[in-house]
């Protein structure tokens, strides 16, 4: 026992090297009938996550949004690669922040407005001068 | 391909009011500049610069500074390199920012391969890159830095694409030692028979520079010729690895110490494995001593095969051990780490109770978890990891930001208002 415990250095080189390996794993005892169904558990990843190089978890601070359904402390999946619709949820860069706003695109111009009347709309003339940094795809809101 | 000022963009991508600001991160402990944003340059702070002369002028400068947030910075490297990765089946990761990728086609493909690959990386993780597109890698490396230098090129340099006798005379600019590969000290003798540019390196003969210097050498003069002679080297992507590395605030200098650092790590690593219910079939242990002072170098490493798959804080321990015959008393080590390979699934395989250890038995592996969470990470450890106040080597990150895209505490802000 205290042999096959004790660990034996078998390779000492003067770099730490990586060894690839297949990870092989040896089935035992009797296999589940239901095995042949099961296909993993629901990974919310998957259904939640288009794109996991582009798609960042945030945390909302206050309560502009809070009449569309996205309140005070509630994080949001936000896509950076998507491109931003009239009626988008977006974060935008404003005053070097990260600002929640909805987007309109009219034909008078566009403006990110808050779904809370208390704040006011902003309006700017055209979607280049906007800074969006990325498209809002779900709300996590807690309840 | 190489992401620009890779640390400070990595920064800007969640506090957009860095943006036009002098940026500087600082290396482990808050010694040095390591990384610096344009602006920052523009104003003479040097690479290395050591934070006490820059903290005076923070204010005069609006100099924004930030610790190393590594953290951050793997998981934004890890997004790029995915995302890279779907331009080519051929992928090197060289470095944290820079990797290499092998593709093919013509000119005005590979302009505008290089030219998506750049604006992929700003509108999907939001940081700006360069590519240097060239039929060797030192050619590649070297593209990519004219494209980094001149603007002209919109951040993607094809070697093949700007004439010759203006690469000519870039190579005649530029010295030696700015190429991959040929260190300071190399240029030193390099200049000793007449060599002073990167032009001159590449007229020289191969072989005189193999027989006179090495074959590394000889690889560069070839390369620098346009025949490709290091080859790509393909890297395992996926989950079967863990690594737990650090740099010290002071260096080790004694094998008792090392012995307490690798105790730590076989600790996290033992937690790591059960957070994710794995176990680890094989440890590798090492250390460095740094690489600024080549006098005194010592880069031990040993690796050991568990006597079975295991999580076991008591084995991994023991195993890490091993490293501590090879390390020089005296000598500064500035670095040192652990990792466990080959992993699998526990409960996968139930070992036969002939090899089942007795402290998995008793579960002391959780139980140090449990301890650790609801006491502090300081306040239980197995032997000689388990130190009162901890242990003095662990990172000084003073100016760190927040874990924005790893921790569910520390995630972006968006303000709703």
């Amino acid at each position: 026992m205290s042999l096959a415990l004790d660990p034996r250095v078998i390779v000492a080189g003067v770099v730490p090297w990586l060894i690839p390996v297949a990870p092989v794993a040896v089935a035992c005892g009797y296999p589940s009938p239901a095995q042949d169904y099961f296909s993993g558990e629901i990974d919310l990843n998957e259904h939640l996550i288009q794109d996991k190089t582009s798609t960042f978890i945030v945390r909302v601070a206050g309560d502009s949004m809070e009449p569309g359904g996205i309140s005070d402390g509630d994080e949001l999946i936000v896509n950076k690669a998507l491109e931003p619709k009239d009626g988008s949820v977006v974060v935008a860069i404003l005053d070097g922040e990260l600002t929640i706003k909805r987007l309109r695109i009219t034909r008078t111009g566009v403006i990110l407005q808050a779904d809370n009347p208390k704040y006011p709309p902003i309006r700017v003339p055209e979607l280049s001068e906007l800074r969006i940094w990325g498209v809002v795809t779900r709300c996590l809101h807690y309840v | 391909m190489d992401v620009n000022c890779f640390y400070a963009s990595a920064e800007r991508i969640f506090d957009p009011s860095l943006e036009g600001r002098p940026v500087v991160v600082l290396s482990n402990n808050d010694g040095c500049a390591v990384t610096r944003s344009d602006e920052a340059k523009a104003l003479g702070i040097v690479l290395g610069e050591p934070w006490f002369k820059l903290a005076p002028r923070v204010r005069e400068w609006g100099l924004q500074a930030r610790s190393s947030n590594y953290e951050l910075y793997g998981s934004i490297s890890a997004r790029v390199m995915e995302l890279l990765a779907r331009y080519s089946a051929w992928q090197e990761v060289y470095s944290i920012d820079e990797c290499f990728l092998g593709v093919k086609g013509d000119g005005g493909d590979l302009l505008a391969l290089g030219r998506a690959m750049r604006e992929a990386c700003r509108s999907h993780v939001g940081v700006p890159v360069c590519v240097g597109i060239a039929p060797t890698k030192t050619l590649a490396k070297l593209a990519n830095k004219w494209a980094k230098k001149n603007k002209a090129f919109g951040g993607v340099c094809r070697w093949e694409s700007v004439p010759v006798a203006e690469r000519e005379a870039l190579m005649a600019r530029l010295p030696v030692n700015e190429i991959w590969g040929v260190a300071t000290r190399l240029s030193k003798r390099l200049a000793a028979i007449g060599i002073y540019s990167i032009m001159d390196l590449a007229r020289a003969d191969p072989i005189r520079m193999r027989d006179k210097f090495s074959v590394v050498m000889m690889r560069t003069v070839l390369e620098l010729q346009g025949t490709p002679c290091i080859p790509m080297e393909e890297e395992r992507v996926g989950r079967d690895q863990l690594i737990f590395s650090r740099s010290f605030s002071t260096p080790i200098r004694t094998a008792g110490a090392m012995r307490q650092v690798m105790s730590v790590y076989a600790q996290q690593a033992s937690a790591r494995l059960a957070k994710h219910r794995l176990q680890a079939k094989v440890l590798t242990a090492f250390a460095a001593t740094s690489y600024s002072n080549p006098a005194d170098t010592s880069y031990p490493s040993v690796v050991v095969p568990l006597p079975m798959p295991t999580a076991d804080p008591v084995i991994l321990s023991r195993a890490a051990h091993a490293l501590v015959p090879r390390i020089y008393e005296g000598l500064k080590y500035v670095r040192a780490g652990i990792m466990v390979t080959d992993l699998r699934p526990s409960g996968n395989q139930p070992p036969l109770q002939l090899f089942e250890n007795a402290h998995e038995e008793r579960h002391i592996g959780p139980l140090i978890e449990e301890v650790a969470k609801k006491y502090g990470r300081e306040s239980i450890g197995l032997g000689v990891a388990g130190l009162k106040g901890g242990p003095d080597w662990s990172m000084k990150r003073e100016m760190l930001s927040p874990r924005y895209t790893t921790e569910w505490a520390e995630l972006p802000i968006v303000k709703a208002a």
